[in-house]
């Protein structure tokens, strides 16, 4: 192609070699015209890591849920708005405290020709929940003790007392065809789902193509074929984005987002806190929580160092729409001197000192933040040091128990709520959870309260009091609720979606 | 470099006239250099092999990695005794060496098939990207180092000489990301990255060659310089040989050995890790890709498969480097 070219190419080189310094200042996103924008009709998506199989039992990274989204189907899923709707269950019922009763929608096939039936659902439940599979959807497996055929378009799944978030999780379980899902190559090169694309190829390091599955049972794709590609550096993603030959590329940095030629934006289930070890003395006042959460200017935190791709969240691991929301909670005021004054009623007018622990390249801006909030605590005189670890030693030293030498005093993370649900939290925040530092007996009455009834009244009413509690005495500093962001070609139609779902058909791709 | 005769051109002997046979060539000076370089090469391959099998040995346990946290010590000492991680040392080693021997390094736990498969797949997309960068760089270096080495002093020679020295300094991938802001982005010649069409080399070798060409370059300059003032130069010139004759003809010859010995040393620099970087920036199927990502999935059968692989071209190209060398500079033939 473009033989027309190359005597250009030549004698442009020549010029440029002697602009080279020059050309970055010029104004950026000006691609996608010229002839090397190889755009055709089909979608192109730039990933940064290339899926360890495309299993969608076995793993739930972004990398592969672009692909396996797309080829897969769940029994429930999220709309728009996150509000649990029906896909291949037409229907769901509870028929007692922990039998949950689905029917099935009629005539759906997978990609290899067997129908999807109670069978398969069976079968997939019961492969993604065995212990020896070892799936990473563990969140979505959670309480499920398994799932009965009662007739060719009726399953009963069971579960191990009250489970009020199995709806949640059944958005999250992808339906496998029995004929192939036991084959070895299953997830590397047999790919059999029951979704609107259909697997094509897989060149390892390269790409993973797709194309419309025109037998589809719902409303067909408006996009022919889509193909994810490899691209690990970042910087590259972006220029390959606007040089056209990509249409989306996951989780820009915030100071690129202003580079791409369009971006979209959601806010996520993703919110990030400084976690206390409230067995440490300082830190078991009540009080002395208060004011490091007043210490910190949270809003400038999201102008400045997500240059507004954040919002500071309403002091909970929860955003409106989610299950025990509490609406009355606002984030706390930033104010440096109430907070003084409240750790010298603690005892502590010259402040402390103390550790701020951080994992490297984990979270989008965490060393960042770690580095603002330890600023901002040590202007009120709790003065903070930083220690950066890597994600598996901050994972291993982060399930040190608080009572043992070695815990994190203060933890930075992020919680993602993937049930949009407050019971997600439990881990964090009950006396005995398994990344809890923190235990206050009403807390933990209020997790149970929730936990044990499948009325969702009660539970919205039982969790919002669990966060007003929460915010008396904090468990963590409540900091940001972080937005994904995506660099878009100009000629991409989507709307992102809170959870982090990737469905193509309902992307659109104008001229 | 202080002999001040003109060479006589070199007398290659003819074949027929030593009437060798395939045991006599095993004897010639080319023949044992080989052969002293191969038993070389074997024995720092086995060091390599040595080397990744104690580093496997003493870091990390497998067994404690491998188990359920819950695990007792009973069931640790049975899984140990069942994967043989209780046999001494020496017995571990030579049954490394058993299956090493059969090319098995073990299954890759990231992408579910042997490593060594999983390596062999991506090795030809990095050899021919090197094979290509080196080329680049020679080219570059050779005729910068030419241009800079017969004008001394010039302004040619200063912005060669500045060249070279920002190719030795600069960060590889930023030049990587440069070169794709410019050319692949405002100008839109080229494509950024991966490698779907030809031109998706282009860049790429560019970037190869521009970092690795700055040695070549000033290593060339040098000892054409050298070269440029012996009595040999100055006698042909007096005689009248065109000058071009005299730079192409005698001095390159005479410099030859050195600049492929540093073009070779480049290119085995390449494997030993600057290509790998560079692969990553430009989404390029090779090693580097893989190698990070098996990295940071803690999937040490790639990681190990990798590095012997890249340990056997670095020595490979070694061995071609002192062959080529050889047959190029009689001086540096064994007595």
């Amino acid at each position: 192609m473009d033989m027309d070219h190359r005597p250009r190419t030549r004698l442009l080189s020549l010029v440029t070699i002697g602009t080279l310094f020059l050309g970055t200042s010029a104004c950026g996103g000006g691609g996608g015209s010229g002839s090397a924008g190889r755009q055709s009709g089909d979608l192109v998506v730039a990933v940064a890591t290339e899926p360890s199989t495309l299993d969608p039992q076995l793993v739930n990274d972004r990398s592969s849920r672009i692909v396996t989204d797309n080829l897969f189907e769940t029994l429930l899923v999220r709309d728009e708005t996150s509000q649990i709707q029906p896909k291949l269950a037409d229907k769901y019922e509870r028929v007692d405290d922990t039998t949950w009763r689905f029917t099935l929608h009629p005539g759906v096939t997978f990609h290899d020709g067997s129908p999807f039936d109670a069978d398969a659902v069976v079968f997939s439940i019961e492969r993604i929940i065995d212990p020896d599979f070892d799936t990473q959807r563990t969140s979505y497996t959670e309480g499920i003790e398994g799932a009965r055929k009662v007739d060719p378009r009726t399953v009963d799944i069971l579960t191990d007392g009250k489970n009020p978030v199995l709806p949640a999780e059944m958005t999250s379980i992808p339906m496998v065809s029995p004929a192939s899902a036991g084959q070895q190559s299953f997830g590397h090169e047999v790919i059999v789902g029951t979704g609107p694309y259909k697997f094509g190829t897989w060149q390892r390091g390269r790409e993973i193509s797709l194309v419309r599955n025109d037998a589809y049972w719902g409303e067909k794709a408006s996009i022919a074929a889509f193909t994810v590609r490899v691209v690990p550096d970042a910087q590259t993603a972006l220029s390959a984005l606007q040089a056209g030959e990509v249409d989306l590329v996951f989780d820009l940095f915030p100071e690129q987002a202003k580079l791409a030629p369009q971006v979209k934006e959601i806010r996520a289930s993703d919110f990030s806190y400084v976690a206390f070890n409230t067995h440490r003395k300082e830190l078991s006042d009540p009080r002395v929580r208060q004011a490091m959460n007043l210490a910190v200017d949270k809003e400038s935190l999201a102008e400045t160092i997500y240059q507004g791709h954040a919002t500071p969240n309403q002091a909970q691991h929860l955003a409106k729409g989610m299950l025990g929301f509490n609406a009355s909670l606002s984030p706390f005021p930033y104010d440096p001197e109430q907070a003084k004054r409240l750790l010298a009623e603690a005892g502590y007018p010259n402040g402390f000192d103390i550790e701020l622990h951080v994992p490297i390249g984990r979270y989008s801006k965490g060393e960042e933040t770690a580095d603002f909030v330890a600023a901002a605590l040590g202007a009120v005189g709790v003065r903070a040091k930083v220690v950066k670890h890597d994600w598996n030693d901050y994972r291993e030293l982060g399930r040190v128990k608080g009572t043992e030498s070695g815990a994190f005093d203060l933890k930075y993370g992020w919680n993602s709520n993937e049930w949009f649900d407050a019971a997600r939290i439990k881990s964090h925040i009950t006396c005995k959870g398994a990344s809890s530092k923190f235990c206050d007996p009403k807390v933990d009455e209020l997790v149970k309260a929730g936990a044990d009834t499948l009325d969702q009244a009660e539970r919205q009413r039982d969790y919002a009091d669990m966060w007003a509690r929460l915010h008396e005495n904090p468990y963590s500093i409540y900091l940001l609720q972080q937005n994904y962001i995506f660099g878009a070609s100009q000629r991409l139609e989507w709307n992102p979606r809170p959870d982090d779902s990737y469905f193509v058909s309902t992307m659109r791709l104008t001229s | 470099m202080t002999t001040t005769q003109v060479p006589a051109p070199t007398p290659v002997p003819s074949p027929a006239a030593t009437g060798r046979t395939r045991r006599s060539w095993l004897r010639s000076p080319l023949g044992r250099l080989v052969l002293r370089r191969l038993r070389d090469a074997v024995i720092v391959q086995f060091l390599v092999v040595a080397v990744i099998f104690v580093i496997g040995y003493y870091v990390g346990d497998p067994v404690s990695a491998f188990a359920s946290p819950e695990a007792t010590e009973e069931q640790l000492a049975q899984l140990r005794r069942s994967l043989g991680l209780d046999q001494p040392f020496w017995v571990q080693f030579g049954r490394y060496l058993e299956d090493l021997a059969r090319l098995d390094v073990g299954t890759s736990v990231w992408q579910q098939r042997p490593a060594m498969e999983a390596v062999w797949e991506v090795i030809g997309n990095t050899v021919l990207l090197a094979i290509l960068g080196a080329v680049a760089a020679t080219v570059f270096g050779v005729v910068g180092g030419v241009l800079a080495g017969t004008r001394p002093g010039s302004a040619v020679d200063k912005v060669i000489n500045l060249i070279s020295v920002l190719s030795l300094s600069v960060a590889s991938f930023w030049i990587g990301l440069l070169l794709i802001i410019v050319f692949a982005v405002r100008l839109n010649m080229v494509p950024t990255s991966g490698w779907y069409e030809w031109r998706g080399l282009i860049l790429p070798v560019a970037t190869l060659g521009f970092i690795h060409g700055g040695r070549i370059c000033q290593v060339t300059r040098s000892v054409v310089l050298d070269e440029m003032s012996k009595a040999y130069v100055l006698v042909a010139r007096s005689r009248g040989l065109p000058y071009r004759r005299l730079v192409a003809g005698h001095v390159l010859r005479n410099v030859a050995a050195t600049v492929l010995t540093t073009a070779g040393w480049e290119f085995a620099r390449m494997f030993g890790g600057s290509i790998y970087p560079i692969e990553v920036v430009f989404a390029w199927p090779g090693l580097g890709p893989l190698m990070t990502t098996a990295a940071h999935r803690h999937d040490f059968p790639i990681v190990e498969a990798a590095v012997l692989i890249t340990g056997a071209l670095v020595i490979l190209v070694n061995l071609a480097v002192d062959v080529a060398s050889h047959l190029l500079d009689r001086r540096l033939r064994p007595e």
